[in-house]
């Protein structure tokens, strides 16, 4: 089962449903749609939209559209696959958006201090040992880094590319 | 079909290892199980998956070897120097 | 050298308690293989042949004595009792268990050691000159830059899942020695004719399957940009890199398909955005990390001069150590010392924990405590009076550590090879012995004159065969091994790939056809100070495959 976590904890009312094919959100749902929809909608004067980012698209083309998003899910298709820290990264630190960044997919425990410091501020986690860690808080970031990004941090002592948590 | 038997690397340490006619995971390629027909390679095959999902071995696979009058041989070059170690003497240094 | 200060420690520490977490949750089950795989190896641990495999990052080469110490007792208390210096200025170890390396890795942090990121698809350890700071040629030392860089690539958490993995190199000199047009980045520190220092930006060059020579996309980066511009070609690599195919996932892949002027003009676009922000580097924080690379403080050692012509009159062995393994330093009384891992018939690169320790006391008592790896896989001692090589020279010789050979044909790079690596294709190790032993001979050598062999056992060239001015890559062909031989690869100014000249030799015939090139080379210089290389460009590969397999050569 996929549960939805964020600093604050998992969230039991999420509205939002990735649409498919096969799914599509239901009377209470929110649907998270893919980028060309998403700039349809936008376009057709739609707001409170939910857009998929994957790995390949431009993630810069929601720019216009700011007004108009209520949750941007980034892809995690392998968890290997980087694309999106920078999708996340361009997200915030060029396009200015500040509302609701997800990573979905292959979100593993490993992976999300990184994913929180670019800027993603929720997960839709499915995997077990994740959703484990996730309950007990234990998070297995190092909290000193070695380079300013997407997420603000405060400046460490020393030289001026350091944070910390 | 060519002879076969299953090696992998242990998962603690690393050491090659094969599996032997007891059922062990072996450092040496000595007493290697050698299955000479399919149902024995499929049931070697399920061995080794199962070894890997219990977390003892990784890198795990069935290789191809002959019986010679020194023992089993590996048919390929690379397994052979897994059986053997490297075909350098490491400890002549200093 | 760079001394931690709290935030490294603190960084360090951190890093060794997740790794050992994530040990722990694999060997309990917790982590499958697949998702522990990329973390180990962010930490430097392979699994090869024989067992796994342990890549310990010596940034930029640079090291001191206690460091040195703490890899000799690494190889005595959780190996083999031996080391393996690389093509990447790293140490890598064959033998350690698993479930000891977070134990390792806690041992590494009390000398300011780790193994963070010398393996995975992220920025790799950051390599120089192993002559900067000393060499008289130099226009600024690199690696207060490779410093910045090392640290600003630690756990940058855009950059940790890259297409494929990413190597920078540095270099301050006119004359290339960190091999800087083979790298995903090199980077060619200079001053301008304001004397304002600034980086020439090569992208998109390395060796492997395709190997490629990197291009220049920027003259005259200032010093200021550095972090900023990186973290453009970074993003860029990041977002459009290949990630269908193993083999064409790394930068340089980009570069050749999608034209280096329209990709430079991508990067130069994201830096556009990049260039104001809080990545500019501050001139103070630049300069308190180049306080720590300052040169020691050299005493006067005139006596060196005459002392040294005494003693090279009296021993023609140390005389030719001299004037092959050490190099002019900036300081007319001091040298700059290669140790050459390359004894005759030895295996190239490798040390004992016994060498390790000798060499550590050297370096403290002669050599201002600093030591340098260099990409060729030798032991550099910067800075070293002349007046006291005779006495580093008779401490090294028992221990086969003053083999005379720098640069010339039996200081073989050699990758491990088959006989460690589980991608290799073939023995690299055994080829490079029987190559020094034919060639051993001092006199052959000193006829020979500088020419560089570099073995790689697989196509992903660890050995740097295409730039070697004699290449071999090893192969596997219908189940045996076989060597293709290229010639003319450089990885100086003008950097070459080496080119194929004809069909593979068979592992025993494979010194008949490098002593074949060898003679046939001797027999066409215009002198003996044509190097083999020069010749090479001046005559190309005709008159070699000719000798090789052409009408006048021995039937097979």
């Amino acid at each position: 089962m996929t549960r939805i976590w964020n600093e604050s904890g998992f969230q039991n009312d999420d509205p939002w449903v990735i649409e498919t094919e096969e799914t599509k959100a239901g009377s209470n749902q929110k649907p998270i749609v893919s980028l060309q929809s998403f700039i349809e909608r936008a376009e057709a004067g739609e707001t409170g939209l939910g857009v998929l980012i994957q790995p390949a698209d431009d993630v810069r083309r929601v720019a216009p559209y700011l007004d108009r998003i209520a949750l941007v899910a980034l892809s995690f298709p392998a968890f290997n696959d980087g694309r999106a820290f920078s999708h996340a990264s361009l997200l915030r630190e060029r396009v200015g958006y500040a509302g609701e960044v997800r990573a979905v997919g292959d979100v593993l425990i490993d992976q999300i201090p990184l994913m929180l410091r670019v800027g993603i501020t929720s997960f839709a986690v499915t995997n077990p040992v994740a959703l484990k860690r996730l309950e007990e808080k234990r998070l297995p970031g190092i909290d000193v880094h070695y380079q300013p990004t997407a997420r603000p941090a405060k400046k460490a002592e020393g030289y001026s590319w350091r944070r910390v948590s | 079909m060519a002879l076969q038997i299953l090696t992998a690397n242990r998962l603690t340490d690393g050491v090659a290892v094969w599996y032997d006619v007891d059922g062990r995971w072996s450092e040496s390629i000595a007493g290697a199980q050698i299955a000479r027909t399919k149902e024995e390679a499929d049931r070697l095959e399920a061995i080794g998956r199962k070894a890997f999902e219990d977390n003892l071995v990784l890198d795990v696979n069935l290789i191809d070897v002959e019986e010679t009058e020194a023992g089993i041989r590996p048919l390929r070059l690379r397994e052979r120097i897994r059986a053997e170690g490297p075909t350098i003497d490491y400890s002549v240094l200093a | 050298m760079y001394r931690y200060d709290e935030f490294d420690h603190a960084f360090v520490a951190g890093r060794v308690a997740q790794f050992r977490d994530q040990v722990e949750r694999r060997l309990s089950g917790e982590i499958s293989e697949d998702a522990f795989r990329p973390l180990r190896l962010m930490n430097g641990v392979y699994l090869q042949l024989h067992a796994y495999m342990l890549r310990i990052a010596i940034p930029y080469g640079t090291l001191n004595a206690k460091q040195m110490r703490m890899l000799a007792h690494i190889a005595r208390k959780y190996d083999r009792g031996y080391g393996h210096f690389t093509t990447r200025q790293n140490i890598q170890f064959n033998w350690p268990k698993l479930e000891d390396t977070p134990a390792i890795m806690e041992e590494l942090a009390t000398v300011e050691m780790h193994a963070i990121q010398t393996s995975g698809n992220c920025i790799r350890n950051v390599t120089a000159d192993h002559f900067a700071g000393a060499a008289a040629d130099e226009a600024a030392d690199p690696r207060p830059y490779a410093e910045i860089l090392r640290q600003w690539s630690s756990v940058h958490p855009e950059f940790s899942f890259l297409p494929r993995k990413f190597k920078i190199a540095v270099t301050g000199a006119e004359r290339d020695r960190a091999a800087i047009q083979v790298h995903d980045i090199g980077l060619h520190l200079r001053k301008n004719d304001k004397g304002e220092l600034g980086f020439d930006v090569y992208v998109g060059g390395g060796q492997g399957r395709t190997p490629m020579v990197g291009k220049k996309i920027r003259d005259f980066l200032p010093e200021e940009d550095l972090l900023s511009y990186v973290t453009a070609i970074m993003r860029v690599y990041n977002l459009y890199g290949r990630r269908d195919n193993k083999y064409k996932a790394r930068i340089k892949i980009l570069v050749h398909e999608t034209g280096v002027e329209k990709l430079s003009a991508e990067i130069e676009e994201e830096f556009r955005h990049l260039r104001d922000s809080e990545l500019k580097l501050p001139e103070e924080d630049v300069a308190r990390i180049r306080a720590f690379f300052a040169a020691p403080a050299l005493p006067e050692r005139p006596e060196g001069w005459a002392n040294l012509a005494a003693w090279k009159k009296a021993d023609p062995d140390f005389a030719r150590w001299v004037d092959q393994n050490v190099k002019p330093h900036k300081h007319p009384d001091y040298g700059m010392v290669t140790i050459s891992l390359k004894p005759i018939g030895g295996i190239p690169g490798d040390a004992s924990h016994q060498q390790m320790d000798l060499i550590a006391d050297l370096a403290e008592e002669y050599a201002f405590d600093e030591l340098r790896i260099s990409h060729e896989q030798n032991v550099i001692l910067p800075h070293v009076a002349l007046a006291d090589l005779e006495a580093i020279y008779r401490a090294l010789k028992p221990a086969n550590l003053a083999t005379a050979n720098s640069d010339l044909i039996t200081d073989i790079i050699a990758c491990p090879g088959l006989d460690y690596c589980a991608l290799a294709n073939a023995r690299s190790i055994p080829v490079a012995q029987e190559i020094s032993k034919r060639f051993g001979s001092a006199e052959r050598q000193a006829e020979i004159g500088e020419l560089k062999i570099k073995i790689s056992g697989c196509i992903n060239a660890c050995g740097h065969h295409h730039v070697g001015h004699i290449g071999l890559l090893g192969v596997e062909k219908k189940g045996a091994e076989l060597y293709q031989i290229t010639l003319g690869g450089s990885a100086d100014n003008e950097t070459s790939i080496g080119e194929i000249i004809g069909r593979g030799f068979e592992p025993e015939k494979v010194t008949d056809a490098v002593e074949t090139v060898v003679n046939t080379y001797l027999g066409l210089r215009l002198s003996p100070q044509e190097t083999f290389l020069e010749a090479y460009r001046r005559v190309g590969p005709q008159p070699f495959k000719d000798a090789l397999y052409g009408a006048t050569a021995e039937a097979a």
